[in-house]
């Protein structure tokens, strides 16, 4: 068996899981709109909930596995490290996406602004630029081990950004506390919203790993092309 | 140890007296500082918005601007002069490059924001005598933040045909903590408020330069080993 | 009880588009990939 049959074989199996969690996220689309009671002070909107969320998990969870990911390839040099650090990135920016998408929207409704500088949203936001940047800064470098190490170089930076973000937020807030009128996320929810909730995360977080396996594949892929090229010249 | 150091103040006093020659960064650092302090003083409405509300923030973008613009220096000098080969021909310290440049950065910001600073008092009436070494202080605290993490993605950025525009994307999610943070203390200083109530700021800023001006010197290596 | 039902819905459509749209990109780069 070929690296390149691996690699294809890779990217089936990512087809797979990728299939299983679109058939749990529209299970959860069903269960959400459907089968989920509305919260009354709320409103329909409060529903977002379950898109936003998991949403949020699946890119933040992505962008830690890009940045451990880019501690290892520095320590073993294994260019597939790389890759999979930035099929993970590349997952992460769309998973950021629809957070950055759906906050807002939840937002204007909830809290009556589509904005708010709070730490979860405000930490996307700057993390989700900055993978896009990682993304673009990929995109103009050629040779592949230049490229496999300024990635790590950003991915490691990203990792160690996180928290002081955060920090940063919650000084901001503590000092000046903004007036919230609802408080969407309720640390105790009542069972139907908490099991609609986690089919969301569990659902997000299968797509992570689908669209993660098939990115990667699609990097080696290319990769092995790209060497076969080479060597044939 | 002796050694790194005296690399590094070479490198350093090399590309400070570069500069020192064309002065061209310099003098649009200077114009821009007029520029954005004077159109966020006419920017707001005069008798809703006091000019001591806005001028901690004039102050700070002010400072980035020159800290864009003396990181974006450093690297038209490399490209022009292909300096940084050279130095990897010598047996200097790997480790001396990155503070030598981070040195000669400090000091091309340092001395357009040295000169900002009292712009920023004539045109905003702000007494800052009273807070001033706290308030130098601050803005060092914060400026070393972005030039140790700025030295480190422009000797990235540089590597690419985009220099200029990978440099602010790259740079800009760094710059939030130790720029709300630098923001946040000045407003504070200047409002009168005690050092010791503003502790909480002065930490994240002290934590985020550790962290950063370390983790930048030693991925520096990472970025220019061959 | 507030009638915000069109957030809610605009929410959902573009999770869908932005999940099928990314998963649709994958599975073509990826075939014009094997193809060759």
């Amino acid at each position: 068996m070929t690296q390149r049959d691996r690699a294809a074989g890779i990217a089936r199996w990512g087809g797979v899981v990728t299939g299983l969690g679109l058939l749990g996220l529209a299970w959860v689309y069903v269960r959400a709109l459907v089968y989920t009671p509305v919260e009354a002070t709320q409103g329909a909107a409060q529903k977002i909930f379950y898109v936003h969320v998991p949403a949020a998990w699946a890119a933040l969870l992505a962008v830690s596995v890009t940045g451990i990911l880019s501690i290892f390839y520095l320590w073993l040099k294994d260019r597939r490290i790389d890759l999979a650090a930035a099929a993970s990135a590349e997952v992460g920016v769309a998973f950021g996406l629809v957070m950055l998408t759906t906050g807002p929207i939840w937002g204007k409704p909830i809290w009556g602004t589509w904005w708010t500088w709070d730490a979860r949203l405000t930490s996307t936001l700057f993390l989700f630029l900055l993978f896009v940047g990682y993304l673009v800064l990929r995109g103009v470098l050629t040779d592949p081990g230049i490229r496999a190490r300024f990635s790590s170089v950003i991915g490691i930076l990203g990792l160690i950004l996180v928290p002081f973000i955060h920090l940063t937020v919650y000084l901001f807030r503590t000092l000046h506390p903004a007036p919230i009128v609802l408080k969407p996320s309720a640390p105790s929810l009542p069972n139907a919203m908490l099991v609609t909730l986690l089919t969301s995360v569990a659902a997000f977080s299968v797509l992570y790993l689908g669209f993660l396996m098939q990115r990667y594949a699609l990097a080696l892929l290319r990769e092995l092309r790209e060497e076969a090229l080479a060597s044939a010249q | 140890m002796r050694a790194l150091l005296r690399a590094a103040w070479h490198i350093a006093v090399k590309d400070v007296a570069i500069e020192w020659r064309t002065k061209t960064a310099f003098a649009s650092g200077l114009v821009f500082a007029v520029l954005v302090l004077a159109v966020l003083f006419f920017s707001r409405d005069p008798t809703a918005v006091a000019s001591s509300d806005i001028a901690p923030g004039a102050l700070w973008v002010t400072f980035t601007f020159a800290a864009m613009l003396g990181l974006n220096r450093a690297f038209l000098l490399e490209r022009e002069l292909h300096g940084l080969d050279g130095i990897l021909l010598t047996p200097v310290p790997r480790a001396a490059i990155f503070w030598g440049k981070f040195g000669a950065n400090l000091v091309f910001v340092g001395a357009i924001e040295a000169i900002s600073l009292p712009l920023f008092v004539v045109f905003y009436d702000v007494p800052i005598w009273m807070r001033f070494g706290e308030l130098v202080l601050v803005i060092a605290m914060a400026t070393v933040a972005f030039v140790a993490v700025g030295t480190l993605l422009s000797a990235m950025a540089v590597r690419t045909r985009y220099a200029e525009l990978m440099l602010p994307l790259l740079l800009l999610p760094f710059l939030v903590p130790p720029l709300v943070g630098g923001v946040q203390l000045t407003a504070r200083l200047l409002e009168g408020r005690p050092l010791s109530d503003l502790s909480g700021w002065l930490k994240l800023i002290a934590a985020f330069d550790l962290a950063f001006v370390s983790l930048s010197a030693l991925l520096f290596q990472v970025v220019i080993e061959e | 009880m507030p009638s915000n039902a069109g957030f809610m819905i605009a929410a959902y459509v573009i999770v869908a588009i932005v999940v099928l749209g990314y998963a649709l990109s994958l599975a073509l780069r990826i075939r014009r990939e094997t193809k060759r």
